[in-house]
C-alpha cells in the first residue's frame, strides 16, 4: 500500500469541501465543507508521518487539527444561530452588515 | 490483504460520503453523508497506524461535530424543501447552490488541486516507502504531548475554554426581548 491511494483519497475530499464552500449558499452547508477540508489536510498530515518519517508530530498535528475543528464547529454555529436570531435567513448573501 | 480491504472499504466510505455531501440537494441528508465520510477517513486513519487518531476523531467528530451541525440546522429551520423551477425546467432547491455556482466551485478546486499537487511534488516523490510493525501509539503520543508540545496542549485548553464561552456568549437569547421584559 504506497502514498498515492491516500493522496487520491485527500485530493477528493479536499476538491469537495471547496466545491461545497464555493457552490452553497447555506452558511451550515459552508461549514460542513469546511469539515471536509480540515479533514483532507488532517488525513495529508497522518499519511506523510507514516510514509516520510516516523516520528509522531503530524500524528499530533492531526489531533490538534480536529481540536480546532470542534472549537470552530462551536463558535461558526453559534455565529449562525445568532445570526438566524437577527435576520430569519441562513443565506450567505444576507450577511450585509457586522450590526444587528 | 487485510489492510488493503480496511483500505478500499474506508476509502469508499470516504469519497462517496464527500461526493453525496456536495451532489446533495438535502442540507440534513449532507449532514448524515458528512459522517460516513469521517466514520471512512477514522478508517483511513486506522490503516496508517493512528489508531488513537482514529479514536479521537470518531470520539469528537461523530459524537460531537456532526450532532452540532444537526442541531443548527434544525434550530435555523431545518431544510425548507418548496423546490423552485428554473427556466431550463430543473427543479432546484433554494440555497443549496444552483449549476453556476457548482462551476465556479469545480473551478476553483482545480485550480488548487494543480497548486498544490505541484507544491507537493517534491515531498511524495522523496516519501520512502516503509512498513513499520504494528504497536500502540497512545503512550508516546501522550509523552510527546506532555513533554515537547506543552505549550500548543495547554494553549488549546484556552482555546476551548474560550471558544465554549464566546458560544455561549453570542448564541445567547435576543437582546430586544429582554428589554422589552
Amino acid at each position: 500500500m504506497g502514498i498515492i491511494p491516500y493522496i487520491v483519497v485527500s485530493c477528493v475530499l479536499f476538491v469537495c469541501g471547496i466545491i461545497v464552500m464555493i457552490a452553497r449558499k447555506n452558511i451550515i452547508g459552508i461549514l460542513l465543507g469546511i469539515e471536509l477540508v480540515l479533514n483532507a489536510a488532517a488525513l495529508n498530515f497522518v499519511t506523510f508521518t507514516k510514509f516520510n518519517n516516523l516520528n509522531l508530530d503530524g500524528h499530533i498535528f492531526a489531533l490538534f487539527i480536529i481540536l480546532v475543528a470542534a472549537a470552530e464547529a462551536a463558535v461558526g454555529l453559534a455565529i449562525v444561530i445568532r445570526f438566524f436570531q437577527v435576520r430569519e435567513s441562513v443565506h450567505i448573501d444576507s450577511a450585509t452588515q457586522l450590526q444587528s | 490483504m487485510f489492510l488493503v480491504i480496511i483500505f478500499s472499504l474506508s476509502a469508499f466510505l470516504a469519497v462517496a460520503g464527500a461526493l453525496s455531501v456536495t451532489f446533495s440537494k438535502n442540507l440534513i441528508h449532507a449532514c448524515v453523508y458528512l459522517l460516513f465520510s469521517l466514520v471512512g477517513v477514522a478508517g483511513l486513519y486506522l490503516t496508517l497506524g493512528a489508531e488513537f487518531v482514529a479514536a479521537t476523531q470518531l470520539v469528537v467528530y461523530v459524537g460531537g461535530v456532526v450532532v452540532l451541525l444537526l442541531f443548527a440546522i434544525m434550530l435555523t429551520g431545518g431544510t425548507n424543501l418548496h423546490h423552485v423551477t428554473s427556466r431550463f425546467g430543473l427543479e432546484s432547491t433554494p440555497l443549496m447552490g444552483n449549476l453556476r455556482t457548482y462551476l465556479m466551485g469545480v473551478v476553483t478546486a482545480v485550480l488548487l488541486v494543480v497548486v498544490l499537487c505541484n507544491v507537493l511534488q517534491g515531498s511524495m516523490t522523496g516519501a520512502l516507502v516503509s512498513e513499520n510493525k504494528f504497536s500502540s501509539t497512545v503512550e508516546q503520543i501522550g509523552v510527546k504531548l506532555l513533554t515537547d508540545h506543552i505549550l500548543a496542549f495547554e494553549i488549546s485548553s484556552v482555546l476551548l475554554l474560550g471558544a465554549l464561552v464566546g458560544a455561549a456568549i453570542i448564541a445567547r437569547p435576543h437582546r430586544s426581548s429582554e428589554s422589552e421584559n
